[in-house]
C-alpha cells in the first residue's frame, strides 16, 4: 500500500543487445545444473503433451474404427494405448510440477544475487551519487525493476522452453501428418502473433493510464484522510467529495475503456480457433474424400490445433515482458556500471594508535563547482579540546563534517588526523575513528538495546556500563521495558531529545577517538536536555570534539568558538574573548539575551 | 433468469455467523443492481446465448465428422458446416464483447459507487474514528476491498453463471449422446473443482504474503537509501546487507510458496482434462468398436469434454471470489456503520461576531487510551488573546482539538456562546473557527491553492496580505513559481517553519471570529514569530484567541495565561501574576532567559 505505482516512462530496449544478455547469462551461470535440468523436463513434458492426441489417433485408426481386426484384438490394442495415454499423463503433471517449481528457484536465485550486488554496490556509492538521484528511483531499481526481470525469468524461460517447443512440434507433426493441411493451418502463426502484438501494446498503454489514475485516486484519499482535520475545520467536505467523485469518475472512465480493449481482443483468439476448427472440417474433409487423410488423423488435426492457439498467444504476449525486462536490466546493469570516482588509499593506514589530533589546512569545497561553500578552512583540535561551530544555516558547518567523514573531498586544502591525511585511511577504519551524532537519526524497528548495540557486538552489560557512565541511562530508565523496549514505527515513539540520546549512546558504543556533534535545533524537552548535558561533558572529555552547537550552555563549555559566515571562518576564541571582540558573535548572543528581556 | 436472486444464494451460502446478516450487507450493493437492471439483463442474456453457440460448434463438427465416417459427405456440405462454425463463432465475438461490456462494465459503476460513498463517509468522521483506524487500514479498504467485491460481482457473476450454464448444457449434450459414458468422462471433474477451491484459496494467501514481503523489501531499501548518509557515516553498510539478504530470502521462500501451487494447480487440471480422455478413449472407443455410438459421436464427446474444464476450475474460482468479496463487503460494512459522533444534523447557527466557549466539568480520555486527559475540567474562553502553556501531556492540544470541534464531547460540557455543541451542527460551529496545528496538513497543490483552501473565492490582494501577516510572502515570492509554485511531494519542499507560516496564513484568510494556534510557529524562530504577532495584534482585535506555545516570552504579550499540569489548570492569569504564584511558569522563564534556548539564527 505504500507504494503507488512509481513507474518510469521508457520501458523497453532492443532486444538483440548482445552485451546485456551476455551479463543476464553470467548470472546464470550458477545454477547450470538446474537449467539443464529444467530443460531436459521440458523436452519431456513436449513430447509427452503432443504425445496424446497421436495416441488418440492411434487408438481411432488403428483400433477404433479397423474392422480389419478381431474386435478382441482391438479392444486390448486399445487397453494398451490407454495405458500408454495413462503414463505420458503422470509424466506432464510431474515434470510441469518440477519444472515450474525449478525455475522459479532459479529465476529468484539469481534475482535475489542480482538485489544483493546492487544493494551492497548503491551503498558503496558516493553521497553525490544520492543527491543527484531521487531515492524513489533508487528504490524502483532494486524492487519493480529486479522483479520485471524476474518475470522474464520465470516465464520467458517456460515459455521459450514449452510454448516454443511445442508450437514448433506440432506444426512438424501436423507436416507430417499431412503437409497440405498443414501448411494451411500455419496461416494462423502470423496473424494470432500479430493480433497479440497489437493487444499487448494497446493493454500495456491502457494499463498504464489506470495506474497513474488509481495512484492519483489513492494519494488524493490518503492526503484526504490524513489532512482530515483541516478539511473539516475550514469546512472543505463537500468540495473534497466533489474532487473525489472526479477522480473517481475518470477512474471509471479508464476502467471503461479497458474493458472495451479487452472485449474486442479476447474473444479473437477464440473466433480464430473456431476458424481453425471449420477450416479442418472442410478443407481436411475434403482431402479424407480424396483419400488423402484419414478420420484419425482429422481428429488428430482438432486436437492439435486446439494445443495450438495457446502457446502462440503466450509467446507473443511474452514478446513485450521480455522487452520491459531488458530495459529494467539495462537501467540495472548501468547502475552497476557506475563506480565511485573517489581516489582510496592502495595501502590504508592502520586505524591503531591513532591519538586523535584533528587539523584542516586551507580547506576549500563546493558542491557544484560554482558557489564555495567552504574558504580557506584552518583549524586544529588536539585530544582532549573541544570546539564549536556557529553561525547561521548556510554557513558551512554541516559540509566541514562532511568533509571530515569524507561524504566529499575538499578540491583544496587537507584534513589530517595524527599528521595523517584522511583520505590514507580506509572509508570504514576513518567512519570508525570519528564517531557522529547526527540531529537525523536512522532507527532500526528493534529494541532498544539493539539499536545501540547495532552490529558492534556489544555486550549488554558494557552498554549498561556506557549509560550508567555518560547519565543516559536516566533515560532508559523512563522507557517502559528498558532497554528492551520496542522503538521505531510500531513501537514506543522517541522525542527530538530521546532521539539524539539514543544516537549518543550509539556512538558512544563505538567508542571513536574523535567525537562530532551535531545539536538539535529544534526545542527539546528538558529532561532529555539535562541528559545531554551531563553526557556531553562526560564524553568530551578525553576525545578531540567537533560541536555544530546551537545551545549556549554546549558553547560556553568549548575551548574554542569558529564563528563561520559565508564558509569563512570569521572570529575564533572561547565566549568570554568573543564577547569582547564585540563581534558577529557577541551580536548573536546579545540578540537573544536582548529578546529574553522584554 | 434473475439475477439478482443467483447472487443472493451464492450470498447466503457463504455467509458466517458472526457477520452481519447477508441482508444487510446487500443493501451496499442490491440497489445498484436494481438500477442497472436492464445492463445487468442484457450482459446475462447475452452470455448464456454465447454459451450455447459455443455448443452448438461441436455439434455440426460431430455431423461433419460422423457424414465423412458414413461417406455421404461431399465437398459442398463440409464447406457449409464450415461455414456455420465461423458465423457461429462470429456471434459469438459480438456476444462476448456484449457481455464483457454490460457485465464488468457494472461491476465498475458499482466500484465507483461504491468508493464515492466510504469517501463521503470518511469525510465526516470525527478524529477519534481516525485514531481507531489508520489511514493504511482505510486505504485498504478503498482499494484492496474494493477490488474484491468488484472482482466477486464482475468476473466472478459471470464466470459462475458460464460455469453454471456451461456445465449443465455441456452434460445434458453428452447425456444425450451416452449417458453412461457422460457419468464416466465426468468422473474427475468434480476433482477438478475441489481442487482449485483448495489450491487457488491457498494461492491467494501465499501471493499476499509475497506482496507483504514486497513491499517489506521495498520499505528496507527505501528508509536506508534516504538515510544513506548515517549508513556511512555509522559504517552500517554491512550490517544494512546482511538484513537486506534476511529479508530477500524470505522473500524468495513466499515466492517459492507460490511457485508450488502453481506448478500443481495447472498441471492439474491438465491431468482431470487428460483423464477425461483417457476414459472416453477407453470406454468410448469401446463403445465405437461394438458400435453403441458412432464415430461423430466420439469426436463431439471429447470436444465437450474439453469445454468443461474451464467451467470446473472457474466454479473453484468463483467459491473464493465470492467468498473474498463477502469479507471485503463485511468489512466496508462495518467501516459505513461507524457513525461520527459529531452531530452533524444539530440546529444551525448563525455566523456570531463574538464568541465565547465554555467548558463545563470536561473529562476526556482519547479513545486508544486507559487514563482521561482532562479531569473535571473546566475553561470559559471569550474575546482576547489567551495564551496556554504547560508540559508535554498536559492536555493544551487537546483542548485545541476539542474546541476546534474534532472530537465529540458528553452533552452539558461545552458550550458555544450559552448553548449545548451537541445540540449544534458541526459544521456551522466550524464556521466560525480558524485552527492551526503543530503538524500543518499542507496539500500537493499551488501555495494559493492552500492559502485559499477555506475560502477559494477570496482575491489575490487579500491572499497577499494574509501571507505577509504570516510573514510568509517573501519566501513564497522566492520561489520560482511564486503563489503558483507547487507544493508536497511532486513539488517545492517546505521547511517545517514555512509550512507552519503557511498555514497560519490560511487561517488569517478565512478571518473567522475565534482563532486557535496551537504551538503553530514552534519552527520559527523566535524573532519572526515576535514579528508576526506583534502585526497580528490589530487583527485579532475583538476576537476570541488561543495560542499554545511553550515560549513563555510570546505568552508575555497576551492577555491571559493558562498554566496546564496533568489536565487541570494550575494557575492562570496575567504573566507578572503567574511569575508570582506558579513555581512551574517561574522556574521555566527563568530557564528559558538564562539558557536562551532558542539560539538559532535562521
Amino acid at each position: 500500500m505504500k507504494d503507488f505505482g512509481y513507474q518510469e516512462d521508457s520501458t523497453t530496449a532492443p532486444l538483440g543487445d548482445f552485451n546485456l544478455w551476455g551479463r543476464i547469462l553470467v548470472y546464470c551461470r550458477y545454477h547450470w545444473q538446474l537449467m539443464t535440468a529444467a530443460i531436459i523436463l521440458s523436452l519431456l513434458i513436449t513430447g509427452a503433451t503432443l504425445g496424446l492426441p497421436y495416441l488418440i489417433q492411434t487408438g481411432i485408426d488403428g483400433y477404433i474404427t479397423n474392422s480389419e481386426l478381431e474386435i478382441a484384438e482391438r479392444l486390448s490394442g486399445l487397453s494398451m494405448i490407454s495405458i500408454i495415454f495413462f503414463g505420458l499423463v503422470i509424466i506432464v503433471l510431474v515434470a510441469t510440477f518440477f519444472q515450474v517449481v525449478t525455475l522459479e528457484y532459479v529465476g529468484q536465485s539469481i534475482m535475489h544475487r542480482i538485489r544483493q550486488n546492487l544493494f551492497g554496490h548503491m551503498l558503496k556509492l558516493d553521497p553525490h551519487f544520492f543527491d543527484t538521484n531521487p531515492t524513489g528511483r533508487l528504490v524502483t531499481r532494486l524492487t519493480n525493476d529486479i522483479q520485471n526481470m524476474h518475470e522474464m525469468f520465470t516465464s520467458v524461460l517456460v515459455t521459450i522452453f514449452n510454448d516454443l517447443l511445442r508450437i514448433v512440434g506440432i506444426l512438424i507433426v501436423l507436416f507430417l501428418l499431412n503437409a497440405r493441411l498443414a501448411l494451411v493451418m500455419s496461416i494462423f502463426v502470423p496473424i494470432a502473433v500479430i493480433i497479440t502484438q497489437l493487444f499487448a501494446r494497446l493493454a500495456r498503454a491502457q494499463f498504464r493510464r489506470i495506474r497513474s489514475q488509481l495512484a492519483k485516486l489513492n494519494s488524493f484519499l490518503s492526503e484526504s484522510i490524513s489532512g482530515i482535520a483541516t478539511l473539516q475545520v475550514f469546512g472543505r467536505q463537500k468540495e473534497t467529495r466533489k474532487l473525489h467523485e472526479k477522480l473517481s469518475f475518470g477512474y471509471l472512465q479508464r476502467n471503461l475503456d479497458q474493458i472495451k480493449l479487452f472485449g474486442t481482443f479476447m474473444p479473437l483468439t477464440e473466433f480464430m480457433s473456431s476458424t481453425a476448427i471449420a477450416l479442418i472440417l472442410w478443407y481436411g474433409g475434403s482431402e479424407i474424400l480424396r483419400n488423402q487423410l484419414t478420420l484419425g488423423e482429422l481428429v488428430a488435426f482438432l486436437s492439435y490445433m486446439r494445443l495450438f492457439f495457446q502457446p502462440l498467444r503466450e509467446l507473443a504476449q511474452k514478446y513485450s515482458i521480455v522487452q520491459s525486462a531488458m530495459a529494467s536490466a539495462e537501467r540495472i546493469f548501468q547502475l552497476f556500471d557506475l563506480k565511485s570516482d573517489r581516489i582510496l588509499a592502495d595501502k590504508p593506514h592502520s586505524a591503531e594508535d591513532i591519538h586523535g589530533n584533528l587539523q584542516f589546512h586551507g580547506v576549500h569545497f563546493s558542491y557544484d563547482g560554482k558557489h564555495q561553500v567552504c574558504k580557506d578552512i584552518s583549524f586544529t583540535i588536539r585530544r582532549g579540546e573541544t570546539v564549536a561551530l556557529v553561525g547561521a544555516t548556510g554557513s558551512g558547518k554541516t559540509t566541514l563534517v562532511n568533509l571530515l567523514l569524507r561524504f566529499y573531498d575538499p578540491q583544496q586544502g587537507r584534513i589530517t588526523i595524527d599528521d595523517i591525511d584522511i583520505s590514507q585511511f580506509s572509508l570504514t577504519n576513518l567512519r570508525q575513528l570519528v564517531g557522529v551524532v547526527l540531529q537525523d537519526i536512522f532507527i532500526l524497528q528493534d529494541t532498544l538495546l539493539a539499536n545501540i548495540v547495532m552490529d558492534t557486538g556489544t555486550s549488554r552489560q558494557r552498554v549498561e556500563e556506557i549509560l550508567a557512565q555518560t547519565g543516559i541511562d536516566r533515560f532508559v530508565d523512563r522507557l517502559p521495558s528498558g532497554l528492551d523496549t520496542l522503538i521505531g514505527e510500531g513501537g514506543q515513539q522517541l522525542s527530538t531529545g530521546e532521539k539524539q540520546l539514543l544516537a549518543f549512546a550509539r556512538v558512544l558504543c563505538r567508542n571513536p577517538i574523535i567525537l562530532v556533534l551535531d545539536e538539535a535545533t529544534a526545542a527539546i524537552d528538558t529532561e532529555s536536555e539535562n541528559i545531554l548535558e551531563e553526557a556531553i561533558a562526560e564524553s568530551f572529555a578525553n576525545r578531540t570534539s567537533l560541536v555544530i552547537a546551537h545551545r549556549l550552555s554546549t558553547i560556553r563549555r568549548a575551548d574554542t568558538i569558529l564563528v563561520m559566515e559565508e564558509g569563512r571562518i570569521t572570529e575564533r576564541g572561547n565566549h568570554d574573548e568573543l564577547m569582547e571582540l564585540n563581534g558577529h558573535y557577541a551580536e548573536l548572543v546579545a540578540m537573544d539575551v536582548y529578546n529574553e528581556a522584554t | 433468469m434473475n439475477i439478482t436472486q443467483t447472487y443472493q444464494t451464492d450470498n447466503d451460502v457463504e455467509s458466517t455467523p458472526a457477520a452481519p446478516s447477508a441482508k444487510q450487507l446487500l443493501r451496499h450493493i442490491l440497489p445498484l443492481f436494481r438500477q442497472y437492471r436492464l445492463r445487468l439483463f442484457a450482459g446475462f442474456a447475452a452470455l448464456i446465448v454465447v454459451d450455447f453457440l459455443q455448443l452448438s460448434i461441436p455439434r455440426i463438427l460431430k455431423r461433419g465428422v460422423d457424414s465423412l465416417a458414413a461417406e455421404s459427405a461431399t465437398r459442398e456440405i463440409l464447406l457449409r458446416y464450415g461455414l456455420y462454425i465461423i458465423l457461429i463463432a462470429m456471434g459469438v465475438v459480438v456476444l462476448r464483447f456484449i457481455w464483457r461490456y454490460m457485465i464488468i462494465g457494472f461491476s465498475r459503476y458499482l466500484e465507483r459507487a461504491i468508493r464515492n460513498r466510504i469517501f463521503a463517509h470518511i469525510v465526516k468522521m470525527d478524529t477519534a474514528f481516525f485514531e481507531k483506524r489508520t489511514t493504511g487500514d482505510i486505504m485498504a479498504h478503498a482499494s484492496n476491498d474494493l477490488n474484491a467485491v468488484q472482482m466477486a460481482c464482475g468476473m466472478g457473476m459471470v464466470a459462475a453463471v458460464d460455469a453454471l450454464v456451461m456445465t449443465v448444457a455441456a452434460i445434458a449434450f453428452m447425456s444425450f449422446i451416452h449417458v453412461k459414458l457422460t457419468l464416466l468422462a465426468l468422473l474427475p471433474m468434480p476433482f477438478l473443482a475441489i481442487f482449485t477451491r483448495i489450491l487457488s484459496g491457498r494461492m491467494h494467501r501465499r501471493f499476499t504474503t509475497v506482496q507483504e514481503q514486497f513491499s517489506l523489501l521495498t520499505e528496507f531499501s527505501r528508509s536506508t537509501l534516504v538515510s544513506v548518509k548515517l549508513i556511512k557515516a555509522y559504517t552500517m553498510e554491512k550490517f544494512q546487507t546482511r538484513e537486506f539478504d534476511k529479508l530477500g530470502r524470505k522473500y524468495v521462500k513466499s515466492n517459492l510458496g507460490v511457485a508450488r501451487i502453481q506448478g500443481l494447480m495447472f498441471p492439474i487440471a491438465t491431468l482431470v482434462g487428460n483423464m477425461g480422455m483417457l476414459l472416453i478413449l477407453f470406454f468410448g472407443g469401446r463403445l465405437v468398436i461394438i458400435g453403441e455410438i458412432s464415430m461423430g459421436d466420439f469426436v463431439a464427446f471429447i470436444t465437450y469434454l474439453y469445454m468443461l474444464i474451464w467451467p470446473m476450475m472457474a466454479i473453484g474460482w468463483v467459491t473464493n471470489l465470492v467468498q473474498r468479496g463477502i469479507t471485503s463487503l463485511t468489512r466496508i460494512d462495518s467501516l459505513l456503520k461507524e457513525r461520527s459522533l459529531l452531530p452533524y444534523a444539530g440546529e444551525e447557527v448563525e455566523k456570531q461576531e463574538q464568541i465565547t466557549f465554555e467548558l463545563k466539568n470536561l473529562n476526556f480520555t482519547y479513545p486508544s487510551s486507559a487514563s482521561p486527559v482532562l479531569k473535571d475540567f473546566s475553561l470559559t474562553i471569550g474575546p482576547g488573546i489567551h495564551g496556554m502553556t504547560g508540559r508535554t501531556g498536559s492536555g493544551k492540544s487537546t483542548i485545541c482539538k476539542i474546541l476546534a470541534r474534532l472530537y465529540p464531547v458528553k452533552d452539558d460540557s461545552l458550550f458555544f456562546n450559552g448553548l449545548d455543541v451537541n445540540t449544534l451542527a458541526v459544521e456551522s460551529i466550524c464556521a466560525n473557527i480558524g485552527y492551526v496545528a503543530q503538524e500543518p496538513t499542507l496539500f500537493s497543490n499551488s501555495i494559493a491553492a492552500n492559502i485559499k483552501l477555506g475560502k477559494p473565492e477570496a482575491v489575490d490582494e487579500k491572499m497577499e496580505e494574509a501571507a505577509r501577516l504570516a510573514a510568509i510572502h517573501e519566501d513564497i515570492m522566492a520561489f520560482p513559481d511564486g503563489y503558483e509554485t507547487i507544493i508536497g511531494e511532486r513539488g517545492v519542499k517546505l521547511s517545517g517553519g514555512q509550512r507552519q507560516r503557511l498555514a497560519l496564513a490560511r487561517a488569517l484568510l478565512i478571518d473567522r471570529p475565534v482563532l486557535i494556534i496551537d504551538d503553530g510557529l514552534s519552527a520559527v524562530d523566535v524573532e519572526t514569530e515576535h514579528q508576526i504577532f506583534a502585526g497580528l495584534k490589530e487583527h485579532l482585535q475583538g476576537k476570541t484567541v488561543l495560542i499554545v506555545s511553550n515560549r513563555l516570552k510570546l505568552l508575555t504579550m497576551t492577555d491571559h495565561i493558562i498554566v496546564l499540569e496533568n489536565g487541570e489548570i494550575s494557575h492562570d492569569g496575567r504573566h507578572e501574576q503567574l511569575l508570582e504564584q506558579s513555581r512551574f511558569y517561574r522556574s521555566m522563564f527563568a530557564k528559558q532567559m538564562r539558557e536562551s534556548e532558542q539560539l538559532d539564527y535562521k
